[in-house]
């Protein structure tokens, strides 16, 4: 094989807007390439084999939205496709500065369910996929706890903020008019 | 006359005895399961060999649930003739064999009879089995009929139509329950006759691992020539040429049926469960022979001749030998984008995370089916016997259409297996579509 490290230009769209082309070694990870050549630096590396989940971000495609663990998926993976990490969820001005938290974000805040806050990104990426899932396909109200311990399960907090990440979401998903099926 | 009536005094007769037969059965289940509970005692001796016994011959992958009470039954058996269950055989007198004697447990273990005359399905070992010493049936008798009695009614089967008859099974079993086998390998030592009786008897390695004829009697002939009909997973081939073929050699035999893992592979599905339960808990001597009876007493000309050639890294040298055309620069990216998080760049795998790809057992093996089935489904998470366990892998059954997991297939066959042909699209979607109906 060609040196597995040889770049090739590579052009990535994060929150909306395009980078590059830059030169990306062949076996970078996408995270890699997130920190150190775009200065996105709020995706978190924990485990760094694609267990833990913190280093999740989100690719959208037509039609729905998942999620992806960008420590073991490499970069040029990404070529053409549109990607959400925890720096994108926030409404900004013009200067870039942060105005209001998206309502994932404020529900955590709100519920303190976080203490370091190392696997916070993967918790936001997973919550806002959730519920966006739940936009396009509304679940029973007595189905809403399984949906929300599905989404969240893979995910690993070392401070155990497990139960406050929980009803963070579940509060969002009940006050969020069309994620539950009336009547259900 | 005679020709007038004859046929109907005939079926009139045939009629009576066929109720007759059915009255003499059905009187003598009920006669069966109205026999004495029995009682063994047994010194702490007898016990254990036979609790040593019962894991060599692996009782509770078939006959434990996932999570459910030691020896209860409940494990779903699938087969292409239907889904059986495993049975309970704590010494319940109801719903297990508390009733059964030492000549019955017997009986039921080599011929395959339950006491009440039912046939057992041929999923019970019973064929391997039949050369099983009575000592060692007593034994395994003592500590089943010793353990908790467990009162868990077996569930239902639900074999299709004819295999639900039982009594067929005695037709089946004239057919090919006493067929000679052949031995996997050749020896005459005394490890290698007792790797034998451990392997084919009590191990009973080739229910899964030799082929199966139409009726899913063992093909006797090429005993562990590998079986793909059994699951999801391959069981693969297990002649010494076929390990060898694969870079098996004893140590790292060694290091797999010891504890799931090893530099060619890490066990999977059934085969993890058959190391965690049985093959581990074998001592040093039963061991050795086992080794000896998988590998031969000495290796074949055509096995050392393989490991000859195969000995030392098998990426290299296929590495210099790829041309780069379109279809495997793709694949290359593939792997890089995909595979390499967790393999390594070059596939050499990450210690503790990931096994490495050079050399791969499945990799290596001329059926690509295990290859393409780890690629599509992923693999669960892995628990092995010690310290080492194994995060899942993820399954790209989404990411990849079928013509991208054939070429990536083909290349990492190509690269790291040494095998030149090419998997074809046809097959992944085969695979692809007998995933979505079980």
């Amino acid at each position: 094989m060609s040196d597995p490290r040889a770049t090739r230009p590579l052009t990535l769209h994060v929150n909306g807007r395009r980078h590059g082309p830059i030169e990306v070694p062949g076996d970078m990870m996408l995270a890699d390439v997130l920190h150190e050549y775009l200065g996105l630096t709020g995706t978190r590396v924990v485990c760094g084999q694609g267990v833990c989940r913190a280093c999740t971000v989100i690719v959208d495609e037509p039609g729905r939205s998942r999620e992806v663990r960008s420590c073991i998926t490499g970069a040029h993976h990404f070529e053409g496709k549109r990607i959400r990490t925890v720096e994108g969820h926030a409404k900004r001005d013009a200067s870039g500065r942060i105005v209001e938290l998206s309502p994932v974000q404020q529900a955590f805040l709100d519920h303190y369910a976080f203490q370091c806050g190392f696997c916070t990104p993967g918790f936001v990426n997973a919550a806002t996929v959730l519920i966006e899932k739940l936009r396009e396909t509304p679940v029973a109200r007595d189905e809403v706890e399984a949906a929300i311990t599905a989404a969240l399960d893979p995910h690993l907090c070392r401070c155990t903020g497990y139960v406050r990440y929980y009803e963070a979401v579940r509060a969002v998903v009940l006050a969020t008019p069309g994620l539950v099926r009336e009547g259900a | 006359m005679i020709a007038r009536s004859g046929w109907r005094r005939l079926l009139a007769w045939g009629l009576v005895a066929l109720a007759v037969w059915i009255a003499a059965c059905w009187l003598l289940r009920l006669a069966a399961n109205r026999g004495p509970a029995q009682r063994v005692d047994a010194t702490p001796g007898q016990i254990e060999r036979g609790r040593y016994l019962a894991a060599a011959t692996d009782c509770a992958a078939c006959h434990t649930a996932d999570g459910g009470p030691p020896l209860a039954g409940g494990v779903p058996l699938n087969s292409p003739f239907g889904t059986i269950h495993g049975t309970n055989i704590t010494p319940d007198a109801e719903t297990g064999i508390g009733r059964y004697t030492a000549e019955e447990f017997f009986h039921a273990m080599t011929r395959g009879e339950a006491r009440d005359g039912r046939q057992l399905y041929p999923a019970m070992p019973y064929v391997s089995y039949r050369t099983m010493t009575r000592e060692d049936s007593d034994a395994i008798y003592a500590y089943v009929m010793n353990q908790p009695p467990v009162r868990l009614a077996n569930p239902a089967n639900s074999m299709r139509f004819p295999y639900n008859i039982r009594s067929g099974i005695n037709l089946w079993n004239l057919l090919f329950a006493d067929a000679e086998a052949a031995s996997a390998s050749t020896g005459v030592s005394p490890a290698w006759q007792r790797g034998r009786y451990l392997v084919e008897t009590l191990g009973h390695c080739g229910e899964c691992h030799s082929p199966r004829g139409a009726l899913g009697q063992v093909d006797r002939d090429h005993p562990f020539a590998g079986n793909a009909s059994l699951g999801r997973l391959a069981a693969p081939d297990i002649t010494p040429q076929g390990l060898a073929a694969r870079g098996w050699a004893t140590g790292q035999l060694r290091d797999y049926l010891r504890t799931g893992l090893s530099a060619p592979a890490a066990a999977s599905g059934e085969m993890l469960t058959v190391v965690r339960l049985s093959t581990s808990q074998l001592d040093a001597a039963d061991f050795d022979a086992m080794l000896s009876y998988l590998l031969g007493d000495q290796p074949s000309a055509e096995a050392a001749a393989v490991a000859t050639t195969q000995s030392g890294g098998t990426a290299a040298e296929s590495g210099t030998a790829t041309t780069t055309n379109a279809a495997s620069e793709a694949s290359r990216r593939h792997y890089l984008a995909l595979c390499a998080g967790c393999h390594g760049p070059d596939g050499e795998g990450v210690p503790h995370v990931a096994v490495a790809l050079q050399g791969n057992s499945s990799v290596r093996d001329p059926d690509p089916r295990n290859l393409i089935v780890a690629i599509l489904d992923g693999l669960p998470e892995h628990d092995f016997v010690g310290l080492d366990r194994m995060q899942d892998m993820p399954g790209f059954a989404r990411e990849l259409g079928d013509a991208e997991v054939a070429a990536l297939a083909s290349w990492l066959r190509k690269r790291y297996g040494r095998q030149a042909s090419p998997v074809v699209a046809d097959v992944v979607g085969r695979l692809r579509a007998d995933a979505t109906t079980p």
